[in-house]
């Protein structure tokens, strides 16, 4: 059944027929698929699409039935709410990293906007939905896809809620770029606000810092002690160890429960990821359709974010004042260089034969640092958590044991040579002495023992 | 998470025997009023906090004992050991051969130094036993000779040491009419300087616990012993386990750092003191029957007329009428000798615990203006009884309970620093005139801070 003549072309936005009325799954599906496969057999397109978006609704979270999806193409109000649901679940769990947060449904909607602009979304037409969840099914399921096809959000969500069996650590050392974090509950001040309500709030913000700091000493000693009390208990030779999870197992019957129905709804989450791999095509091939079926946005180019005035001003106010200091710095850099050179230039040869060597025997400690790095493998460091494993006591951490250890020696050692004598003699005021500053993990001003 | 405590002087080290006997008669009490589960696991969490474990099941408290002379160290040593249930290291202690003839510049300026190292080793030695140090428990007086001075000094090495651990320093406020005439300068050196290196300052005045021993306990003659017993009592109610959070029945893993975080966050107020209700001998205790409802009212009228126990309370005073501007509060605090608090933490233990009113408490007329009650009042709790008492309440709070006392301290010690009378004996050893002012002048400026609740 051929149906509609569109000339539509993956990427271009403004051409589209107007869509018709609701049509079953199969008249739908075999629409879209008839110019492009004709071979294919029509009983058979028809069950293959909704299928597709049931292993994509088992995937993601709060996924909405396939039938909601169907709705949404021609734009039925009964599919927004479901739809808006969904689009602040998956921006949610992005930013904050799975911690959910309850908000009433129309502030939601107006949050799903903005992340949505921030991301860059284009079409304008979101923008201008109500926020009760009236309307707009069409535009909303457009933003899903899109959200899908621009990265790898399945893998994203999945790595989110993996199950970790291990004691994990995070390695990576990238800050998370900005994004609109979601709204807080806002607290208006009351006219002046005293000051020492705010000396208080600080003072507890310093001790809840101090309690962290207390609390993750414990958590690692701890995790040491369970470490090396199971040493030998695991299948597994290489880890050596159980991980806190897996000794939790092995005490408390229930807990091993839980722990496999949360596995087993992973597997089922996972294995519907790769169902949904395999059949995807289908869906893409029938969002064409959804985007043909809108109608053409009214003016072009798309849709930009507003810089508003003020802004704009302030920000070329402190580009200026950031590019004066940065001159600043430079002349006062200059001038302290050239005076040094001037001071030091009238000592003679031998001086600057020193300065040569010392300058060499830099260079070298600074290569030898850099090669000791590479060799342990430092910088390939991949990003995210990975699995704590205590090296063995004897000392043959591998080559990033040894790449540490001499990172150590030689920080001890330009420590020690910077920091110069220690004060010996205490004046007639008592007042407690204090060592030599240095990194806090090298040496113990205390024993004076060197690092190994 | 542990906590370390430090036994000096005298008075410190007769002290910190009391409270861990205290904790661990407690901990090990017959009459619990909960579950064994959970009773094991309050041992557990008390244990962990203060005990270390050795290998023949006897615990070790995890404490350092520091004094001048090697007597009440001897004293101490012994008498733990000899109870059989607990005891302290074997080599926990630290002791010189002569005393400091109770001159705190001596204490602090030559004692200090000359024996920082082998102190702090031990100070190492015990927080490295640990699996995670929460913070120390220093317990001193603070008008004698090397309790003051000495405490004072290590107090400030500690927190140039561990300064990211918390710090809590018990002191003993001497008697009125104590023998010791430099008390006052005493007193006022070793405040200043603690003010400036420890995180909250928990004070108990002889004066009151004196009278609670006499009149709560009838105690005919009152030793030191059981002043000693009645403060023990009192610390024990603070620091043994609660449940961490509402409804929840794991205890609280870091009470020194909750406590902190609740009352003492403002440098400029520090200090802290300590009701419970009930207290009396044990012969009175079998004859008493107590609702948490009346209970809570005699620790709210202690708190608001300043009164040390539940007996002679005056209730008269009463909260002012809220709606008056910040200014006309104040003076009409004083008239009415209202004690503002600035924080308040309830810690309650025993038999329907949940059921408790806390309505009382949470009366913005008993806090400073820009402070409301949210942040300002704080509640512990747990089903296990303390000590034999079905119902036992303790209450630590930041309030203008000190202003007075620490006034008359500050003004006999100026009225004896204007006539330059004993000052001497403490320039002799590096304390100059200078530090003299420096103290007066932080002690003004919190009796200042107070005054302006």
């Amino acid at each position: 059944m051929q149906a509609q003549q569109s000339r539509y072309r993956r990427g271009d936005w403004t051409v589209g027929t107007a869509g018709s009325g609701a049509r079953s799954w199969e008249e739908d599906s075999a629409s879209c698929m008839g110019r492009r496969r004709r071979r294919v057999d029509r009983a058979d397109a028809g069950g293959a699409l909704p299928e597709a978006i049931a292993a994509l609704s088992r995937t993601l979270p709060a996924g909405p039935s396939p039938e909601i999806f169907r709705r949404a193409k021609f734009d039925l109000p009964e599919a927004a709410p479901a739809l808006w649901r969904l689009l602040f679940c998956l921006l949610s769990q992005l930013r904050t990293n799975g911690a959910s947060v309850s908000l009433v449904p129309e502030a939601q909607a107006r949050w799903v906007k903005s992340a949505l602009r921030s991301q860059g979304y284009p079409r304008r037409g979101l923008a201008q939905l109500p926020e009760d969840g009236s309307r707009g099914s069409r535009e909303l399921l457009l933003a899903l896809s899109w959200l899908l096809a621009r990265g790898p959000l399945l893998e994203l969500l999945l790595a989110q809620t993996h199950v970790w069996l291990g004691d994990e650590m995070l390695v990576c050392e990238c800050k998370t770029l900005a994004s609109p974090s979601l709204p807080a509950a806002r607290v208006e001040a009351e006219g002046c606000v005293d000051i020492r309500r705010l000396q208080w709030l600080m003072g507890k913000l310093r001790f809840r810092w101090r309690k962290l700091m207390a609390s993750q000493q414990e958590q690692c000693s701890l995790l040491g002690k369970i470490h090396s009390y199971t040493r030998g208990c695991h299948s597994d030779h290489r880890l050596g160890h159980l991980s806190v999870t897996e000794t939790e197992l092995l005490r408390d019957p229930e807990a091993g429960r839980q722990l496999l129905r949360r596995l087993q709804s992973e597997n089922a989450r996972l294995e519907a990821a790769l169902e949904w791999r395999c059949r995807e095509l289908v869906f893409w091939q029938w969002m064409d359709t959804v985007l043909g079926a809108c109608p053409p946005e009214s003016s072009w180019p798309a849709f930009l974010p507003r810089i508003p005035e003020r802004g704009a001003d302030e920000l070329e106010l402190v580009a200026g004042e950031l590019q004066a200091l940065q001159e600043e710095l430079r002349a006062a850099a200059e001038a302290r260089r050239a005076a040094w050179v001037s001071r030091v230039g009238g000592l003679g040869p031998e001086w600057s034969a020193t300065q040569q060597a010392t300058q060499e025997a830099v260079g070298q400690e600074l290569t030898a640092l850099r090669q000791a790095w590479e060799r342990g493998g430092g910088r390939a460091q991949p990003h995210g958590p990975h699995r704590l494993v205590p090296s063995s006591r004897a000392g043959s951490g591998g080559a990033l044991g040894a790449a540490e250890q001499a990172l150590r020696r030689h920080a001890c050692g330009l420590s020690t040579a910077a920091a110069g004598p220690r004060p010996t003699s205490r004046g007639g005021r008592a007042r407690p002495g204090r060592g030599p500053g240095g990194p806090p993990w090298c040496c113990r001003p205390r024993t004076g023992a060197t690092c190994a | 998470m542990s906590i370390v405590t430090l036994q000096l002087g005298q008075c410190g080290n007769q002290i910190g025997f009391e409270v861990f006997d205290a904790l661990f008669s407690d901990s090990h009490c017959p009459q619990r009023l909960c579950s064994k589960r959970e009773n094991e696991a309050y041992q557990a969490s008390c244990k962990e906090r203060f005990f270390s474990e050795e290998e023949n099941g006897v615990p070790i408290a995890r404490a350092v004992l520091v004094d001048m002379e090697p007597k009440v160290i001897n004293q101490t040593l012994l008498k733990a050991a000899q109870s059989g249930r607990w005891k302290y290291g074997q080599h926990s202690g630290f002791c010189q051969k002569q005393g400091s003839g109770n001159n705190w510049a001596y204490g602090y300026s030559v004692h200090g130094p000359r024996h920082e190292e082998p102190i702090l080793n031990l100070i190492q030695k015990e927080a490295e036993k640990c699996d995670s140090l929460s913070g120390f428990f220093i317990i001193m007086s603070m008008a004698g000779g090397t309790g003051s001075g000495l405490g004072a000094f290590v107090t400030q090495n500690l927190q140039d040491q561990y300064s990211s651990s918390l710090k809590m320093n018990q002191i003993i406020w001497p008697y009125g009419t104590g023998e010791v005439i430099v008390q006052n300068y005493n007193s006022i050196l070793t405040l200043s300087h603690l003010y400036r290196s420890s995180d909250a300052l928990l004070v108990h005045e002889n004066d009151a616990v004196h009278k609670i021993c006499a009149k709560l306990m009838n105690i005919k003659h009152i030793s030191f012993s059981d002043i000693n017993q009645v403060l023990a009592h009192q610390l024990g109610s603070v620091f043994q386990p609660t449940y961490s959070a509402e409804g929840s029945f794991h205890y609280r893993r870091n009470p020194l750092g909750d406590l902190m975080e609740n009352l003492v966050p403002h440098p400029e107020f520090k200090m802290l003191g300590v009701r419970n209700i009930p207290q009396m001998s044990e012969n009175s205790l079998a004859y008493s029957t107590f609702t948490w409802a009346g209970l809570l009212k005699h620790l709210r009228q202690m708190l608001i007329s300043n009164a040390k126990m539940e007996e002679g309370i005056d209730w008269q005073v009463r909260p002012p009428l809220s709606g008056l501007p910040t200014l006309g509060k104040t003076s009409l605090n004083k008239e009415l000798h209202f004690n503002t608090s600035i924080a308040n933490l309830l810690i309650l233990r025993g038999k329907d615990v949940h059921s408790a009113d806390l309505g009382g408490f949470k009366d913005p007329a008993l806090y400073t203006s820009w402070l409301a009650p949210d942040n300002a009042f704080n509640v512990w709790k747990t089903q296990r009884a303390f000590s034999k008492y079905e119902k036992s309440a303790a209450l630590v709070s930041n309030s203008q309970f000190l202003v007075k006392p620490l006034d008359v301290i500050v003004g006999k010690a100026w009225n004896m620093f204007a006539s330059k009378a004993y000052i001497h004996q403490y320039t002799k050893f590096g304390i100059e005139e200078e530090d003299f002012l420096d103290s007066f002048t932080l002690l003004e400026q919190v009796v200042a801070s107070y005054r302006n609740l």
